[in-house]
């Protein structure tokens, strides 16, 4: 059975605002799908919604959400959206939040925006993917870890704390962490933000790397060239709807008027830089 | 600025050695009169010279941490069990009980700590364990405070995200990642203030007479009081004792900066 993580008919809402509304995704083993969408379209709240962050609370609700992977099968959102319609979801909390306990990280593992605030601002890099191998009970030795998130001097890095590494830096540790912990799904949220250009595409690289080694990637973000380069199947969003879904590689043929609105302003970006 | 830090340090570890070692100090020459040496300036037999009753003054110096370290690691024991847990359980779980234990600390804090150390003191006695309590209950809201303050700034923070979507424990995130790491220079910066606001607490009650430390038993407050005023041959009696809780209160805030400072570096 190939690993598999599906996402359907997520629904939040903040009071009377619609968040997002039937929104989802489907990643398969080796895979890098793009989430695309302007900021705002209920990206980052899809992706979180994977991990339970934030879980079952009034207004969230997702329809379907099934994980596989390691030869497990994961539901961590059944029977939530009924537990509230009988309002029992007080005692069914804990029972949930002990099912994301048992995929985040594990199975599926999170790359913040801010891989420097993601990482603990008091803690060294080797401390902190020490715990992620002790987490994930992983063989090898730190330095082997980030040696394959792309550093080429690993033990230098291993003293410094978070304020000394770089943006980039930073990112690749963050990906070590969670190659490090085991995680079978990444959800990479706009990873490359902030970046320069060359460290962009070295991440990126290191996104594709990473899937062919069988790790299913979800890669938020807003730059359809990256799209282009790294992704196999793309996913539309537009304010908190997903509008389209096709293979990155027809990702130009898309019909929704929200797609092509998106491809049509980068294309104009494209060409005032090159004219 | 090395320099500075290892003096502070001494200092402290050596006003605690001395008040730890207090029993095994002689306190019948600590306490001995000896009317044919009243007053004597310094010399071999008494390094800071003697008081008015003719009592070694370098002696009493040495014992007289006895009357605050005790108290003093006592308040700073109770001042962190109850501000770290207020703190933590207020900043991270919230609810009812938070609230309860906010408004609790809130009334304490309005009562200044000097009032309430001497209140306690008034009416439960003059004990030096009841002065550690009442001083540790006193200090302990402020503590409370400064650790919810970090604590919930802390949770908001990107990287408890990332720790929890790491599948991390609220339990470990709390206790290890908020409060070990990324508290306890804070935690240990707050229990050396309150140490050495205990030593000017102790001096200054044995200086007034009555709650501190009684004669003949030697207090670093009660050695200033006892020699002000008595125009012997030896000024040392008076400035020992005051020299002595100025370097030491001097340590204590010199620890406490490099405990800050290596938190923000």
């Amino acid at each position: 059975m190939p690993d598999r993580l599906l996402l359907a008919g997520l629904e939040i809402r903040a009071g009377e605002r619609v968040l997002v509304r039937d929104g989802g995704f489907r990643v398969d083993a080796g895979e890098v799908v793009a989430l695309v969408g302007a900021s705002g379209s209920g990206k980052t709240l899809s992706a979180r919604a994977v991990l339970g962050l934030p879980g079952p609370q009034p207004g969230v609700v997702a329809a379907r959400c099934s994980v596989e992977a390691n030869r497990e099968v994961h539901e961590p959102w059944s029977g939530v959206s009924e537990a509230f319609a009988t309002g029992r979801l007080a005692r069914f909390r804990r029972e949930v939040e002990a099912r994301f306990r048992a995929i985040r990280g594990r199975i599926v593992g999170y790359l913040p925006q801010d891989a420097r605030g993601a990482l603990d601002p008091l803690w060294t890099v080797r401390r902190q993917v020490e715990e992620a191998l002790a987490l994930g009970r992983t063989p090898g030795r730190a330095t082997d870890w980030l040696a394959r998130s792309g550093f080429r001097d690993p033990a230098s890095i291993l003293p410094l704390y978070p304020h000394q590494l770089s943006g980039g830096m930073a990112q690749r540790v963050a990906i070590a962490l969670a190659l490090a912990r085991g995680s079978r799904f990444l959800l990479a949220d706009e990873p490359t933000s902030g970046l320069d250009p060359t460290v962009q595409a070295g991440i990126l690289e290191e996104i594709r790397a990473t899937s062919a080694e069988g790790v299913g990637i979800l890669l938020i973000t807003h730059d359809l060239r990256q799209v282009h380069r790294v992704a196999h199947r793309v996913v539309f969003m537009d304010t908190g709807r997903v509008v389209e879904t096709l293979d990155a590689a027809d990702m130009d043929r898309a019909r929704s008027p929200e797609a092509r609105a998106l491809l049509a302003s980068t294309a104009r970006i494209a060409w005032r830089a090159f004219a | 600025m090395r320099a500075t830090l290892l003096a502070g340090s001494a200092v402290l570890w050596l006003v605690l050695l001395l008040g730890l070692a207090g029993p095994f100090l002689p306190y019948d020459v600590v306490t001995a009169v000896d009317p044919e040496a009243i007053g004597l300036a310094p010399s071999l037999d008494h390094w800071l010279g003697t008081d008015h009753l003719g009592r070694d003054v370098a002696w009493r110096l040495l014992m007289a941490p006895g009357a605050f370290v005790g108290p003093g690691l006592l308040a700073v024991a109770v001042a962190t069990t109850l501000g770290v847990t207020a703190g933590a359980l207020t900043g991270f779980v919230g609810g009812v009980l938070a609230s309860t234990i906010r408004y609790l600390s809130t009334v304490t804090a309005s009562i200044p700590r000097f009032v309430l150390v001497l209140l306690v003191m008034t009416i439960y006695g003059s004990e030096g364990w009841l002065l550690g309590v009442a001083a540790g209950v006193a200090w302990a809201p402020a503590l409370a405070e400064a650790v919810h303050q970090r604590i919930e700034v802390l949770t908001r923070a990107e990287f408890v995200l990332a720790a929890r979507a790491h599948g991390i424990g609220s339990a470990r995130i709390l206790l290890f990642h908020l409060l070990w790491v990324n508290g306890r220079r804070m935690v240990g910066r707050q229990a050396l203030l309150l140490f050495g606001y205990l030593l000017v607490l102790e001096t200054t009650l044995s200086y007034l007479g009555g709650f501190g430390v009684p004669e003949p038993e030697p207090s670093w407050g009660n050695m200033l009081a006892f020699e002000f005023g008595q125009h012997t041959a030896n000024p040392w009696g008076l400035w020992a004792p005051a020299i002595a809780i100025w370097v030491t209160v001097l340590a204590t805030g010199i620890v406490s900066e490099v405990f800050a400072e290596r938190e923000h570096a």
